[in-house]
């Protein structure tokens, strides 16, 4: 399979199908980013499997119990149907059944009733409680993307216009990629400066992991719609992850008084140096004495880990708003990225400047395998590690799913914190395998 | 093509006892919008076939179908070529697809498939969208059998047709049609029998075939555990075909019954009666008087050295008692299994078993045991009035466990080790006995100092 070797970034595809996938779907990441809601019922309009696979899948990476509802869209609803109802048949069993009252429904399509190109908006208008659609087949974008496509839904239809900021609230908005105990430090850097904090969406109240009274049937935790609606009085809005500029652009057609900040990423020196700086000069304050000394941590780990992570080469798989901050952060201590392989294409791939970028596949990746000493992928590059017996290669563990390990939620790579233990934790792995093979 | 006959035959299987006293048309529940996120017919067609390790498994369909599925069944092979069901492929068809029709991608990609792997067959899939759009993947897997000279068979099982247990009979279809009769076997004995629904889940099969290999019999092919395509073509030469555990395959024995004359019993190996059972009914129905008395010699020197085993659990298990929330056969089999360790079972759910199923939990719980309709909110009561000491359900459950401070033991999320035959009968008496020893569910249970320190002023 030599072919593969010559893989360019392109907006195209090099092969006719995916052979060991790394690519997750749009509705999938529409589904996470409503359990960063509060009391949110995330409904899945679908037939019933698609709900199904998006449940074990989220439920074995996070160890949690996971809301879940669909629509179980039926041969007949298939073809007759606008949508509207096995829609709001759903909404009626739900409620019904279970005697709840969701805050707010989160309903979004799959490719089987975009092709049949239900009307999600419309029947908007015959459901009582409040609702949020978004568009997400699945032949298009991928997780990454739907995610996105959330937040920003979320802000279009629910956020209330303003003409005046509130001059500490802060909102962030995380990319996909970034597990609940990331948000959750970001948000506690943000509040240490001293802002009034919300996150969109949240997941570290919801999926992190924390042991409470009993286990919902709707989202737990998160932000509640009552928020949402009145982020237009932000005075800030924070994007981290090139995919999630379009809910930020979303926000300040609310109020184009707010003040947008952008970041790629949120790993290593030179970005969290800028986002702190950004913070400094809005609220002209110093940082609290634990953020500096975290940095002068991530410097003496940096010094410390250059001479393994200098002499290593690296292939990564994921999504692109993860890769590039990692590359980034791998490279500012030397390392050498082989390759870059990511599950859809995304404009912030044309600025990873690494030997190879291109979207593709394990297949596709695993030729750069034995080039490398150490692999940063989800759980499936494990078997093809083992099987592939030219590698020498260690695995880090990073993205989804990650069925292998427990405690995913509470991985933390963000920040100059987060960012110490990243290096710590690859050139752990790296001495592993290259001293004692 | 799958047509709408086609699926009211499966629905309402005449040799099923599920729909034996339904009227026409009702047949087996269909997925309810808004409730239950169960598995599609997709999932279920997959599932059953996913275990031919020398095949691959192609779906033509979105990203989410296999996106979020593959490599997540520990279904074992002992097949030494390349192992494909821990591998995925899907076209993952883009919008252009879905405008222009996704066959052109599909051809390319068996192309691709026989050029860089070479497998012995390709399992198509079709999926909701490509049905929807309506993909002609009969025309491109008969256009790319006859291009390569392997059977590539079309699955027709879009997740919108119905739940799990209607693909699983879709795939079946699929099979009877593509590859059963296609070939003959080496050489035949009279002890020749097809397995049929055991997925050889973390090497389930395993734990009772080489009982079966000491008595003489011999599985001339397995749909699906372990399987080979190869043998699946010669399978109309068996003597009995046994549906281990799971009936959705009833209608593929039924029409082999038909088609081939092949008779056909249900089985299930799970503790040591049902295990002894299931080899009683297998040597019966071959009819053979000498193979009889081989089975009952074997099964006396098995289960003799099975109870040896399992005396220091059956005596630490004394006075235990269980309450059991799983599904179908499970309420009983799993039940068995528990009795044959000497724990007494006192509640099973019924939920989802169907009148065979309930029939048999009846007998094997006595008249003092409580079968459970509705066991989310039944278990918690019933573990009160009956003073149970184990809760065996699915995750959803723990939280009962854990408030009445008892031990707790998944039993449906999928399971690391093997509880089938007589030596998983061993691994669930040691599951058990960590579970019963484990302190964890009275320590999570305790208070927090916030809850109990009082904090008012002096």
């Amino acid at each position: 399979m030599e072919v593969n070797y010559a893989i360019e970034l392109s907006k195209h595809e090099h092969k006719p199908l995916q052979i060991n996938p790394i690519k997750h779907s749009q509705p999938m990441g529409a589904a996470l980013a409503f359990y960063g809601i509060r009391n949110c019922l995330p409904l899945m309009h679908a037939s019933q499997g698609c709900a199904s696979y998006t449940k074990v899948f989220f439920t074995r990476h996070f160890n949690e119990p996971i809301p879940m509802y669909n629509t179980s869209v039926s041969d007949i609803t298939a073809v007759l149907d606008g949508g509207d109802y096995s829609i709001l048949l759903s909404i009626e069993n739900i409620t019904k059944k279970n005697k709840f009252k969701p805050e707010i429904i989160g309903l979004h399509t799959t490719g089987l009733t975009e092709t049949k190109g239900d009307d999600v908006r419309g029947v908007g208008m015959h459901i009582e409680i409040p609702y949020c659609y978004v568009n997400t087949p699945d032949y298009e974008g991928g997780m990454e993307s739907g995610w996105a496509l959330t937040a920003k839904a979320l802000i279009d239809q629910h956020t209330r216009p303003y003409d005046q900021v509130r001059p500490n609230k802060l909102l962030l908005l995380p990319h996909v990629s970034m597990q609940p105990v990331e948000v959750e430090k970001i948000k506690e850097m943000c509040e240490n400066f001293g802002f009034e904090t919300y996150a969109l969406p949240d997941l570290s109240t919801s999926m992190d992991g924390f042991f409470g009274e009993q286990q919902g049937k709707l989202a737990q935790g998160g932000i509640g719609i009552d928020e949402i609606e009145v982020l237009g009085n932000c005075a800030t809005v924070v994007s981290i992850g090139s995919s999630m500029r379009i809910a930020a652009e979303a926000l300040l057609v609310k109020n184009p008084k707010i003040r947008h900040i952008h970041f790629d990423h949120l790993m290593g020196q030179d970005m969290n140096d800028n986002f702190v700086a950004s913070l400094m000069e809005i609220r002209q304050i110093e940082p609290s004495p634990s953020v500096k000394r975290w940095r002068g941590r991530l410097q003496d780990v940096m010094l410390d880990s250059h001479f393994l992570i200098g002499s290593s080469r690296f292939v990564i798989t994921g999504e692109p708003d993860m890769c590039i901050g990692m590359t980034e952060l791998i490279q500012s201590v030397g390392g050498t990225i082989e390759a870059v392989v990511s599950t859809v294409y995304s404009p912030v791939l044309e600025k990873i400047e690494a030997k190879k970028v291109f979207v593709g596949d394990l297949e596709d990746a695993k030729v750069h395998f034995k080039n490398a000493d150490l692999v940063i992928s989800n759980f499936h590059a494990e078997r093809i590690l083992h099987i592939d017996e030219q590698s020498h290669a260690g695995l880090v563990l990073r993205g989804f799913p990650n069925y292998e390990e427990l405690g995913n939620q509470l991985k933390n790579d963000q920040l100059y914190e987060g960012s110490t233990y990243f290096l710590l934790e690859i050139a752990n792995k790296l001495r592993e395998v290259k001293h004692h093979g | 093509m799958v047509n709408r006959a086609k699926i009211k035959e499966l629905l309402n299987e005449s040799a099923c006892s599920h729909s034996k006293d339904k009227k026409p048309g009702e047949g087996c529940d269909k997925p309810k919008p808004g409730l239950a996120a169960g598995g599609c017919a997709f999932d279920g067609a997959q599932i059953s076939l996913f275990p031919y390790a020398d095949a691959v498994h192609l779906v033509h369909g979105p990203q989410t179908c296999l996106g979020a599925s593959w490599e997540t069944r520990e279904t074992l092979s002992s097949y030494e070529g390349r192992d494909h069901t821990v591998m995925g492929f899907t076209t993952g068809i883009r919008t252009n697809d879905v405008i222009f029709g996704g066959d052109k991608r599909l051809a390319d990609s068996i192309d691709f498939i026989m050029k860089e792997y070479a497998p012995e067959a390709i399992f198509v899939y079709s999926t909701c969208v490509t049905a929807l759009v309506g993909d002609d993947i009969d025309m491109t897997c008969k256009l790319g059998s006859e291009k390569h000279g392997v059977p590539i068979v079309p699955v027709h099982a879009p997740g919108f047709v119905g739940g799990k247990n209607l693909g699983s009979r879709l795939a079946g279809e699929a099979v009877l049609e593509h590859l059963i009769g296609t070939k003959e076997p080496e050489f035949t004995t009279p002890y020749d029998i097809n397995l049929i629904g055991d997925y050889n889940v973390t090497g389930d099969m395993w734990q009772y075939l080489p009982i079966l290999d000491k008595i003489g019999i011999r599985v001339l092919s397995s749909m699906s555990g372990d399987g080979r395509v190869g043998s699946i073509r010669t399978a109309h030469r068996a003597k009995l075909n046994v549906i281990v555990c799971a009936k959705s395959l009833i209608t593929l024995c039924r029409k082999m019954k038909e088609q081939y004359d092949i008779p056909w019993i249900s089985v299930s190996f799970y503790g040591k009666r049902d295990t002894a059972f299931a080899i009683r009914e297998i040597v019966n129905a071959l009819g053979d008087e000498k193979l009889i008395a081989k089975a009952e010699e074997v099964l006396a020197e098995e289960e003799e050295k099975l109870e040896a085993r399992l005396k220091p659990y059956k005596e630490m298990f004394a006075g235990k008692k269980a309450v059991l929330n799983t599904g179908g056969n499970k309420a009983w089999s799993i039940a068995s299994g528990l009795q044959d360790l000497g724990i007494e079972v006192v509640a099973t759910s019924i939920r989802k078993s169907t009148a065979d199923d309930i029939e048999k939990a009846k007998e094997y719980l006595g008249p003092d045991g409580i079968l459970m309709k509705a066991p989310a909110s039944e278990q918690s009561k019933v573990i009160d009035e009956k003073g149970a000491h184990i809760l065996l359900a699915g995750g959803r459950s723990l939280y009962t466990a854990i408030k009445k401070k008892i031990s707790f033991i998944d039993v449906n999320q999928e399971k690391k080790v093997s509880y089938g035959g007589f030596e998983g009968l061993l691994n669930l008496a040691e599951d058990l006995k960590s579970a019963f020893n484990n302190p964890v569910f009275a320590n999570v249970s305790k208070k927090a100092p916030w809850e109990t320190v009082s904090m008012e002023a002096e």
